[in-house]
């Protein structure tokens, strides 16, 4: 069941049904149901070990679904389309960047892969956007984490996404990187957002709502203590 | 422009353009003779150990005999296997290491097509340490061998090498012992290569060489590894 924030039923823009994914025979998640609405802000949490980066893993098609089946929009995530890939823009916990190119080249090149049209253009528009315009041919490698971080942010949103699949985005962001992470991902409007986190005292700026995992299961939650779980619930409906 | 521009300037398009795919694999192909290229230092080791390699066997050989002809097939080849196991060692394990084979793997275009850039750039580079090591043999052993014949020998044994080893280094790449995995995997299946390579240059040699068509033998070689890697390696990627 996928629920809008005003109540109408819209076809839901990330959903899973009875979604299960284990590596031989040790289980990480199972019969995990649920929708999110589209320009839904979904804050993921757990603990270490939950299952929140398996489940983005299966969600950008990295791994294969073992039981179950997710999909993003229209598109079965088993299937693995392109069509699907070139919905969702990827932020892991490591900035999968090439460190011996420099940013400028790192964005270019993603901008070739994803054939996004007027690829400087582009690229210029986000290196600016996220303070990387002067250091955009420094190698990759000599940019602090937190620079690195920026640029990752950028490569995910080079083919401007509709969903955000986020894990740990926060990671070695300072406050002027965290207020561009909420203003260009985060908070962006139209967008769709799944973020695992472990920065709970940010997710009540944020999310409209949380997904838990814990002990394989994953359940709709309270967002943080600052977000009031009837303003969170309306947009997850989940059964496990 | 403000930040909520950055996401809304523009429409993606939904649908590939025609010719994306080509523009994908030139995109990987010039991104990873960069990376050849600033990531060197692996390359100038393989080059360095095959000169080393033609050096001592010019060497050992000059001691034993003054015929070095029926010896240098075995020797080029012996050279361009080990010094390729050196140069495509870390083809995927710095894509793995940097997570950035992921970012591949989620980019909308098909996994062949990263397979065949990658495949691309590394052949050009192993061919340009080959034929140097044919320039260099040409000298130490007095023998022509930088002729077309030889040239194309080498490009498609090459082919054959860089098809077969890069889906072997994907399946290694996440396993700590992947220096020595990949030898041991490669080197017995590349012995059609080897025969075949080395058969072929005896023959341009004008040595005995028998009656079977060893050229042929490369070429099938060559095919047969290029179309089943680039068939196997999005099962060699997926988790």
């Amino acid at each position: 069941m996928s629920v809008s924030p005003t109540g109408a039923h819209p076809a839901p823009m990330i959903a899973a049904r009875s979604l299960g994914k284990r590596y031989g025979s040790v289980p990480v998640f199972e019969d995990a149901t649920f929708a999110i609405a589209p320009g839904a802000r979904i804050a993921l949490t757990g603990a270490n070990g939950a299952g929140k980066s398996t489940l983005l893993a299966v969600l950008t098609t990295l791994a294969a679904p073992s039981a179950g089946e997710a999909w993003i929009g229209a598109h079965a995530v088993s299937r693995a389309s392109s069509a699907l890939r070139r919905t969702i823009g990827v932020l892991a916990h490591r900035p999968m960047l090439y460190e011996e190119l420099s940013p400028g080249e790192n964005l270019r090149f993603f901008a070739r892969l994803y054939d996004v049209p007027a690829a400087d253009e582009r690229c210029e528009e986000l290196l600016r956007a996220l303070g990387l315009w002067r250091r955009r041919d420094e190698p990759t490698a000599v940019l602090s984490r937190g620079l690195h971080q920026r640029l990752a942010i950028a490569r995910a949103l080079v083919h401007r996404p509709a969903v955000l699949l986020l894990d740990e985005p926060e990671t070695g962001l300072d406050a002027d990187g965290l207020a561009l992470l909420d203003e260009l991902m985060l908070c962006a409007p139209g967008v769709t957002v799944l973020a695992a986190t472990h920065r709970l005292e940010r997710v009540a700026r944020w999310a409209d709502g949380t997904l838990h995992c814990a002990r394989g299961r994953i359940a709709a939650s309270g967002a943080a203590a600052a977000t009031p779980v009837e303003a969170c619930a309306p947009l997850v409906a989940v059964r496990t | 422009m403000s930040a909520h521009d950055v996401l809304r300037a523009a429409t993606p398009h939904a649908e590939p353009r025609a010719g994306a795919t080509l523009g994908a694999t030139c995109a990987v192909l010039a991104k990873d003779l960069r990376l050849l290229w600033r990531r060197r230092a692996s390359w100038l080791a393989a080059a360095t150990f095959a000169t080393l390699s033609v050096l001592t066997y010019a060497f050992a050989f000059d001691l034993v005999t003054d015929d070095v002809r029926p010896l240098l097939p075995g020797v080029l080849w012996v050279t361009f296997l080990f010094a390729g196991v050196v140069a495509l060692g870390r083809a995927f394990a710095d894509e793995t290491e940097q997570g950035t084979l992921d970012a591949l793997l989620v980019a909308p275009v098909p996994r062949t097509t990263l397979y065949a850039g990658k495949l691309v750039a590394y052949f050009c580079a192993l061919l340009a340490i080959d034929v140097a090591m044919l320039a260099l043999a040409t000298v130490l052993f007095n023998v022509g061998l930088l002729t077309p014949q030889l040239l194309l020998l080498t490009a498609l044994g090459a082919a054959g090498y860089v098809s077969l080893t890069l889906l072997l280094g994907t399946l290694g790449s996440r396993v700590h012992a992947r220096e020595v995995l990949l030898p041991v995997l490669a080197l017995p299946l590349l012995m059609p290569l080897l025969i075949g390579g080395v058969r072929a240059t005896g023959a341009a040699l004008d040595l005995p060489h028998g009656d079977a068509p060893w050229l042929w033998l490369l070429v099938v070689f060559t095919f047969w590894s290029a179309a089943a890697s680039a068939l196997l390696f999005p099962l060699a990627v997926e988790r």
